[in-house]
């Protein structure tokens, strides 16, 4: 058997940075420093001279640079006027082929009698039956059960459970799955929320789908475990670092818990963007009653996504631009897509038909609102209810029907004013400045307004704290 | 040695590939990251894995690290590349998934992600570039930054206020985890052989799914530094070599391990494990029980962890669903894990609960004295208040119109032989006071809840019976 001839040394000088690393790794001295700068480059590169090479290769392993010192082979002369790599070696383009969509699988479910469950495991019953089957978490009191329950479904059916080492662990891993093009969510409460933050800024800007369901609690800092709608700015304006918006859903009862966090994760890859699912203590721990669709997902894989085959290698998934007008471009991109949001607005309108006095309230507040309602209602007092279920975007056109014959409009909220902020700021853009003035029932710290205390803001006595 | 298909044939997301970008990196001249790229082309192809490959790109010199490598791209948030790694890894785990990652984003930002990935043990690949200083910042000290040396940050060179230098592999060696560590160089011919076989060889691990390997490579950085190429060359071999000892650090024989099987989506799979049923309750309510309320009846259970309080809520919600009403329970607990309050709000409505808390219930199910005095006051105006009257000595005055039933719960459920029946006992006697539902309907709730332990059965109907009797004995 012959022996293969080893291939010399080629180098162009234009991809040669200098830096000499090859002329240690030459034991025949062939390349020299050279004090000749490159006219292109306005480096200075070696100098080869072949005579003594007996084509050890070792020169070509010490070059740092993928297209600096490399085999010459047959017919290629070192031909250092010659400038085009194409001419030298051949146009060889990537053959990683143009990725297609592979789509969703829509599959029957049988008509079942309703479950009887809490709203984190209608959440985790939801994001199953919404084909996902890779979640990412970290234990934190109120929302854990959720996340328990998928340690314990998703094995059975071969998913992905992992306890992440953080919540900063858990939005990175849920960037990882996302990135290839698979369903993936998070159970987290408001301190673990913070914590992801950088994360679903990274996911935005990536442009990533991805569900996060915030059981909310009292703030801030470790505050409590009890409920608070304490997350309602970060959601809607605080997504971490940068042009951030998300999709944030407000469900009531377990039942919306299921059919909402269904509906994110429709949304998060329609729009590959993260959608955030707001719920409150209370919601989270409550059980009622629960019905299964009759229809769940087999999830496909998207055509940008980077599954790691070869469909798909041609994808990058990043959040760099790094010049300026393509950065710029890019947010005008997100604010397209954030415009093309604004359908998405959802919301719940009870009894406001004729409504003097309008409550606005979303999750558990909204109930005890609602029962609110039907008490003033019995006391012959036109009372109604507008329940925003998506918070961003703000279901203003709704708002303003909702108010059309209000005298008086009460936020009724678990938090300091969050939800009042979005009412006002969705009914100032939306061009609304008359409006009556803007009473509240507000209570925090993981106390919930009580129907009492909403009675009597209406009915104008004097306030009665709990 | 030669270009590997692996490397783009034009660097298009470098600039878009103009000019000398399209065939020349970014990096400085002599910089380490050069040669690290090369050997991970060259592994990815000789391991025939490109399609599958899957690489990290961290935050530091090599964030990008796409511009160059023509398989599957991601850039990940600094230090948080394993976790990333991992993300695709469980996606899809045929993917060959390596993380690149330099001393800032490894050592420092990353270092929760590091660790804990690495004790984790499924089978990714890490690189780590060690250069002893920040690069893409611009010379700060990096945690490997060596004593005395100096940087931005410790222009007076590294002293014991800056902490000791990181020496991630025997760190990540000293975890179980890990099947393969090793640290290498590039500094000499012969450290480039090494360091090349142990790139490859660490693929090679993950893609016969036999765990987590880690490659510390000390690395060249020329300008930050401030050295010549030559000089940095020199440099990494006296003065970093003498603290980061090359050489295998853990290097076990481990059978393939990593087998996931594809995701299972069949409904009725999924039906089985929610509990879901097909088949309809039997039904015995006429209605809904408007002696109690028009639609909305409002309850709260109160007692001690242990009582069986949430249970039976449970059990109440649980049976007016199966009769078809809307119903809701609100467990609250005190910070305690065990034995400490335990209160639960349940209301049943006809068709909608609108407000699930129960801050004024018309029943009350107590099982102590302090539930009974503080809640006893909430009832409602000829509401029902059931307690029991083995543990409540004394039973605070309540509103004439209140109905109150003294229910020896606990005295029952022992002489039945199960305190913990209790309960039980309670829903018997809540059954018998209110007739909130039929007998059948609590009974058939506690047949379903109890369709893993039928043997209980007995034992709990015989508990349920109790609690009527006695509140027809006091109805008597």
């Amino acid at each position: 058997m012959a022996l293969k001839e080893r291939p010399k040394p080629f180098l162009l000088p234009d991809y040669c940075k200098g830096c000499g690393r090859c002329l240690d790794a030459c034991a025949k001295d062939c390349i020299t420093l050279s004090d000749q700068i490159n006219p292109t480059t306005g480096l200075v590169p070696v100098e080869l001279d072949l005579a003594n090479c007996n084509a050890c290769g070792m020169c070509m392993d010490a070059c740092p640079e993928p297209y600096g010192l490399r085999p010459a082979h047959e017919g290629e002369i070192q031909d250092f006027e010659l400038e085009d790599p194409a001419k030298l070696f051949g146009v060889k383009p990537s053959d990683a082929p143009e990725p297609t969509d592979i789509p969703n699988e829509t599959l029957p479910l049988p008509r079942t009698e309703p479950l009887v469950i809490k709203g984190t495991y209608a959440s985790a019953v939801g994001a199953i039956l919404a084909g996902c089957r890779h979640v990412y978490g970290y234990p934190i009191t109120p929302s854990t059960e959720g996340a328990e329950l998928m340690a314990k479904f998703l094995p059975k059916l071969d998913g992905t459970f992992i306890q992440a080492v953080s919540e900063v662990a858990a939005v990175n891993m849920m960037y990882g799955t996302a990135g290839a093009g698979l369903p993936t969510m998070t159970f987290t409460s408001s301190p673990g929320f913070s914590l992801m933050l950088e994360g679903v800024s990274y996911m935005i800007g990536a442009e990533l789908p991805g569900v996060f369901v915030d059981v909310m609690r009292g703030g801030p800092g470790l505050g409590n475990i009890a409920p608070e709608q304490s997350d309602i700015k970060l959601a809607c304006h605080g997504l971490g670092h940068g042009n951030t918006q998300a999709i944030t859903l407000a469900p009531s009862t377990p039942q919306e818990m299921l059919d909402l966090t269904i509906l994110a994760f429709e949304l998060t890859f329609k729009y590959r963007s993260p959608v955030i699912l707001l719920g409150d203590g209370y919601l989270g721990q409550m059980t009622g009653k629960v019905q299964l669709p009759e229809t769940m997902i087999k999830p496909g894989i998207p055509k940008w996504a980077v599954y790691g085959d070869a469909m798909h290698r041609k994808n990058l998934i990043s959040s760099i631009f790094l010049t300026e007008t393509e950065l710029e471009a890019h947010n005008i991109h997100l604010n397209a897509k954030y415009e093309a949001m604004q359908v998405e607005v959802r919301s719940e309108t009870f009894l406001c038909d004729d409504a003097e006095v309008v409550l606005i309230a979303c999750n558990t507040p909204a109930r005890t609102a609602k029962g609110a309602v039907q008490a003033l209602r019995n006391q012959g007092i036109k009372a109604g209810l507008f329940r925003p279920i998506t918070l961003w975007p703000f279901p203003v056109e709704a708002l303003k029907k909702a108010i059309k014959t209000a005298k008086r409009i009460v936020v009724v909220e678990a938090s300091a004013g969050q939800l009042e902020d979005e009412v006002r700021l969705a009914l100032s853009k939306a061009g609304v400045y008359q409006f009556p003035e803007l009473e509240n029932v507000r209570r925090m710290g993981g106390v919930l307004p009580q129907q009492t205390e909403i009675m009597t803001r209406v009915l104008g006595q004097k306030e009665v704290m709990a | 040695m030669s270009k590997t298909s692996v490397i783009y044939d034009k660097f298009e997301r470098h600039s878009q590939g103009q000019g000398l970008k399209g065939h020349a990196t970014h990096y400085c001249p002599g910089c380490g990251h050069g040669l690290a790229h090369k050997f991970l082309a060259e592994a990815i192809d000789a391991l025939g894995i490109q399609d599958r490959t899957v690489a990290v790109s961290p935050v530091g010199c090599s964030v990008f690290l796409y511009y160059y490598f023509d398989v599957g791209n991601t850039q990940a948030a600094h230090g948080r590349a394993p976790v990333v790694a991992l993300g695709h890894k469980f996606a899809n785990p045929d993917s060959v998934v390596i993380s690149y990652q330099g001393d800032g984003d490894l050592a420092s930002i990353g270092l929760a992600e590091t660790v804990a990935t690495a004790q984790l043990g499924a089978p990714i690949t890490v690189i780590f570039i060690n250069n002893a200083i920040y690069g893409m910042t611009g010379g700060q000290m990096a945690p490997t930054t060596l004593m005395g040396q100096q940087s931005s940050t410790s222009p007076a060179g590294r002293d014991q206020y800056n902490g000791q230098p990181m020496k991630m592999a025997e760190l990540i060696a000293g975890l179980d985890g890990p099947v393969y560590v090793e640290r290498v160089a590039l500094f000499d011919a012969k450290q480039r052989i090494k360091a090349k076989k142990a790139i490859q060889k660490a693929i090679k691990l993950q893609v016969e799914g036999r765990g987590y390997s880690f490659i510390e490579v000390l690395a060249e950085c020329p300008t930050h530094l401030k050295m010549s190429p030559e000089e940095t060359e020199k440099w990494v071999k006296e003065c970093m070599e003498p603290v980061y000892p090359l050489g295998v650090k853990k290097d076990l024989t481990v059978e393939p391990w990593f087998h996931r099987n594809a995701p299972c989506f069949k409904g009725e799979k999924i039906l089985a494990l929610t509990g879901a049923s097909t088949e309809r309750p039997e039904r015995f309510c006429k209605g809904f029980p408007t002696q109690l309320d028009k639609n909305d009846v409002s309850l709260k259970l109160a007692g001690s962890g242990g009582d069986g309080a949430q249970t039976a809520a449970m059990l109440i919600a649980r049976a007016a669903i199966s009769e078809g009403f809307d119903a809701t329970h609100i467990p609250s607990y005190g910070p305690e894990s065990r034995g400490g309050t335990s209160y639960a709000d349940v209301h049943v409505a006809e068709d909608e609960v609108l407000n699930p808390g129960s801050p004024d219930p018309q029943i009350l199910l107590a099982f102590n004295a302090p539930s009974l005095a503080k809640f006893g006051p909430t009832v409602r105006k000829g509401g029902y208040v059931i307690y029991d009257s083995s543990v409540v000595t004394e039973a605070p005055v309540l509103d004439p119109s209140i109905k109150v039933f003294p229910v020896p719960f606990t005295g029952i459920a022992t002489d039945l032989g199960k305190a913990v029946v209790k309960n039980i006992v309670a829903l018997g006697a809540l059954q018998a006071a209110t007739n909130i539902f039929p007998k059948e309907t609590l009974l058939s709730a506690i047949g379903v809840a109890l369709k893993d332990k039928c043997a209980l059965i007995p034992l709990n109907e015989e508990a349920f019976a109790w609690g009527i009797k006695s509140v027809e004995a006091l109805n008597s």
